[in-house]
């Protein structure tokens, strides 16, 4: 991965650009070695190999900042792109806020870049045949066929990849931090066609840092999804309570990120502008920035200045703790630096009206379903965006209805229409279950009050 | 336009070494290969705060070398044009062949190219920040000279040149210059404590002869209008209703509806809903609708694609008939037909598959304001962000930034933030009008298939009998 060579290379552009007349300057020098063998039909059908190789520089000049990067790492050429990017930003206006992070911030304990154990030796011992086999592991095409009923398998496309990424960030403040991970990824999209001529498709996916926890079994997963589709009938417009399954509920907490990051706010473009110490979700509501767990997807030492990252509550028991401030921010807006955004969030158990208390037993699917008792379970979102500004919300979707809860039949060609704000105070209930191997930790949710037009 | 030693200098190679390269390529006894060489610069200035307060620029360079064997694909690439590093990709692409060495044939460049669809007056290489800075803080005062609500501007100006370098198996070697300019605005208005934003961005394959007064005066029109409507706008009353989708945008409906469903690479593995449709009617009579690659200065454009087939305009339906798929060389050669240019990619670090360029429905005869008068209740809509397909499903969706309530053969409350849902094939047989006003829509919109690529779309006024609109 990353050469001693090359963080030498990183380094002497710190110093070039200094003496070269910049303030101050970061480099992010970033290397990837993805590996991916697609499967179509049960044969190989793509191999492809990239090595990336980039850096990217950060110039403070007279006041003034500029980014830039390339891909030409020769030392020469690099001393010859600095010294006309340092140009550039002699060109731009002054804006005093564009600085560093305190060096009492940034982080000290990233030296490896192996201390979150999120990287596999085993990465450098695959040869090209183990990988090939893994992939046709995937393929459960030549099974499925023998055993069609209610349906015929259009195709099944399976990808297997496997990745290194390492990422060296350095300082003129002599901040100096390593990430590095690997990443085995399975994916499995089965289409099928119902005797009727209908089609239908479901995907399924899983990604880890470690070889030896590849599920092979996606495929299944991934056929099940596709034949549960099967025969959907029209549901009414209403208002009904919801359920989103943890393999899509993510997509409901994204605009609150947004929302929380200094940069919308200080542009007026959030909804959460003037929330920060006030309860604006629902008692007993709690969300984690957990960024500092080992072994777990997603984490990390540091963020993309340098700045340590910390295990931080960012919605307390309903009350927002925190917004997600760089430096520059936190000089424009007169407030303190925290990270740049977040990291793995981590969604707490919730149970409206209840108190769970810590190790309290799991909350799966099946018991929002009871809990939830009827409505129409989410499980993929079709297109649909959020308002930055009002937080107002229209999405496609599909799942099932659920009735007694218990699933009765696929609905599709619905929408949900709403106040981002308005949704997450009529939640119900958050689950246990959020995927293993996500990195954002968001598992099943319940919502009542949820406006459904088809 | 440059001559092909512009470019063999540029990526540092000769007519021997291009053959080498496909030589080791097909070694293993692929059917085809291609070397695709390209060096990109971006160029980027964002004014916030009335401070042009942040700008760069970035490099990227490389080639890509793919081999098929029949419909299967390897591909490699390299950051780098030394010989060792591309011959090591050429081998790790060869992998996907297992077999005994495919000839290839003599070398014979494109020297006189069909198109010469985006030439540039002045290239973006050649301009420093300093000539933008000016139209970036003027274009900052005329939108705020037209309306005192505003309380935040924030513009972003963006271009690139890639140079392009593409050479195959078959002795074809072609090139291409590509500029892109493109700019956006994103205004903040607060009035009574409400606040409300607008977005408004052109883009065009075009050197920066864009940057100027019309443009500036342009985008600072479009940046404010419709915002009163916005602070009043409501959420419509859900369920199926008549759309009319306005000129220009709402070519969105063509590209998420039926453009990737006819992507011929879904088609060939039988998973997109059009797969048994070809030469079928999916349109009333009279509706074409076509995937252009030869519109001078569009962003969707391309003199070749990247696979070095030359653009054109392909029609995908005629006369409501489906005519034809959206071909790359892959599958062109599995429906034996000839490519059609779309064969697409984001950069030289991806393969080439069947992408978009610039799509949209060709004029018909009805009257847009007459199609609105014969709605009793329906929604008119002409302002959108993004969209999304199930491809085997056909269920589409596209978000409606702004638009109005039809009652009674007029336009009403003003309406915004819908997410409006169909099913391709429904949706098509249910155009009742197609109106005379073709627009194409210049904005920056983007493709994200897999790889993001630049495309556009537009529509004249249509009339559908029923979509889902979302509502409350």
């Amino acid at each position: 991965m990353i050469t001693s060579h090359e963080i030498s290379l990183a380094q002497h552009c710190i110093r070039h650009a200094v003496s070269s007349g910049a303030s101050a300057a970061r480099v992010s020098l970033n290397k990837t070695v993805t590996d991916s063998y697609t499967i179509l039909n049960g044969e190989l059908d793509k191999v492809s190999h990239s090595a990336d190789r980039s850096i990217y520089i950060y110039l403070f000049v007279e006041g003034r900042y500029g980014t830039f990067s390339t891909n030409r790492l020769e030392q020469n050429e690099v001393e010859d792109f600095i010294i006309k990017a340092i140009e550039m930003v002699r060109m731009l206006g002054e804006d005093n806020c564009r600085r560093l992070p305190d060096p009492e911030r940034t982080a000290k304990d990233a030296l490896t870049g192996r201390e979150l154990g999120l990287f596999d030796d085993r990465y450098f011992s695959l040869d090209s045949e183990e990988r090939l086999a893994s992939a046709m592991k995937l393929s459960k095409y030549a099974g499925i066929r023998q055993r069609e009923e209610g349906f015929r398998l259009i195709s099944e496309e399976c990808e297997y990849s496997c990745t290194a990424d390492d990422n060296y960030v350095a300082d003129s403040n002599g901040f100096e931090g390593r990430h590095s991970e690997t990443t085995f990824g399975t994916f499995s999209e089965m289409t099928i066609e119902d005797p009727e001529g209908c089609k239908y498709s479901g995907y399924w996916w899983q990604t880890c840092q470690k070889y030896d926890g590849t599920d092979y079994g996606i495929g299944e997963k991934a056929l099940q999804r596709a034949v549960s589709q099967i025969g959907p009938k029209k549901r009414r417009s209403g208002v009904y309570r919801m359920v989103v399954d943890s393999t899509v509920s993510s997509r409901l907490t994204s605009p609150l990120f947004t929302a929380l990051n200094a940069s919308s706010i200080q542009q007026k473009m959030s909804f959460l502008e003037g929330s920060i110490g006030q309860q604006v979700f629902p008692a007993g509501m709690t969300l984690m920035d957990l960024a500092r767990t080992p072994g777990k997807n997603g984490s990390r030492l540091f963020d993309t200045e340098g700045t340590a990252t910390k295990d931080a509550p960012i919605i307390e028991n309903g009350i927002v703790r925190q917004y997600f401030v760089n430096t520059y921010h936190s000089e424009k807006m007169g407030i303190p630096a925290t990270v740049e955004d977040i990291s793995r969030p981590c969604l707490m158990p919730f149970i409206k009206g209840r108190d769970l208390q810590d190790g309290e037993k799991e909350v799966s699917l099946e018991d929002i379903l009871k809990l939830a008792q009827n409505g129409i379970l989410v499980t993929g979102f079709n297109g649909g965006n959020c308002n930055p500004v009002t937080g107002d919300f229209s999405y496609g979707i599909e799942g099932f209805a659920f009735s007694k809860g218990k699933i009765t039949h696929p609905v599709r060609e619905m929408l949900i229409t709403g106040n981002i704000m308005e949704l997450w105070n009529d939640l119900l209930a958050a689950g246990t279950d959020a995927r293993p191997s996500s990195r954002w930790q968001i598992p099943t949710l319940a919502f009542e009050n949820i406006v459904f037009s088809a | 336009m440059y001559t092909k030693n512009y470019y063999t200098d540029l990526f540092k190679v000769t007519e021997t070494q291009l053959q080498e390269l496909t030589g080791t390529a097909l070694a293993q006894g692929g059917d085809y290969c291609d070397l695709y060489f390209e060096h990109t610069t971006f160029f980027n200035l964002l004014l916030k705060d009335s401070i042009v307060s942040s700008g760069g620029f970035h490099t990227d360079f490389g080639v890509g070398i793919r081999v098929l064997k029949g419909e299967k694909t390897g591909y490699a690439y390299s950051e780098n044009t030394e010989m060792k590093d591309m011959l090591g990709a050429a081998k790790a692409a060869s992998a996907i062949a297992t077999g005994s060495a495919t000839a290839c044939r003599q070398y014979h460049p494109v020297e006189n190219r069909s198109h010469d669809l985006y030439p540039m007056k002045e290239n973006w290489r050649e301009k420093g920040a300093n000539a933008f800075l000016p139209f970036l803080t003027d274009l900052e005062k005329a939108i705020l000279a037209k309306d005192n609500r505003i309380v935040k501007v924030i513009i972003r100006l963006s271009d690139s040149v890639s140079d392009v370098l593409m050479y195959n198996s078959l002795g074809e070697l072609t090139f291409d210059t590509r500029p892109m300019g493109s700019v956006s605005v994103t205004t903040v208005f607060q009035q009574d404590g409400k606040t409300e934003n607008k977005s408004v961005s052109r883009s065009f394959r075009i050197g920066a002869e864009f940057i100027g007064p019309a443009l500036l005066n342009e985008i600072a029109e479009e940046a404010v209008k419709g915002i009163d409507q916005r602070f009043e706008a409501i959420r419509p009353k859900g369920g199926q209703m008549s759309v009319v989708m306005g000129a220009g945008a709402s070519g969105i409906l063509l590209h998420e509806a039926m453009g990737h469903a006819f992507e011929a690479d879904f088609n060939r593995k039988g998973q997109s809903i059009f797969s048994d449709k070809l030469g079928q009617r999916v349109c009333p009579a009279g509706v074409n609708v076509v995937d252009d690659g030869t519109v001078a200065y569009n962003r969707g454009s391309g003199n070749y694609d990247d696979e070095g087939v030359p653009a054109e305009k392909t029609y995908m339906v005629k006369d409501g008939i489906l005519c034809s798929y959206l071909h790359d060389r892959i599958s062109a050669s599995w429906y034996g037909v000839n490519p059609t240019g779309n064969g697409r990619r984001e950069n030289f670090r991806y393969n080439p598959i069947p992408r978009m360029r610039a799509t949209y429905m060709e004029s018909g005869n009805a009257d847009p304001e007459g199609m609105i008068a014969s709605v009793r209740n329906g929604i008119y809509v002409d302002e959108f962000s993004n969209g999304q397909v199930k491809i085997g499903e056909g269920d589409f969706t596209f978000f409606v930034k702004s638009g109005f309530l039809i009652e009674n053969g007029r336009l009403t409350a003003p309406v915004k933030d819908i997410n409006i849902i169909g099913n391709g094939p429904q949706a098509l047989a249910d155009i009742l009008a197609v109106g005379n006003d073709l627009k194409i829509d210049n904005g920056t919109w983007t493709c994200g298939k897999e790889q993001s690529v630049p495309v556009s779309c537009g529509m004249p006024t249509v009339l559908i009998s029923s979509l889902t609109v979302g509502g409350e």
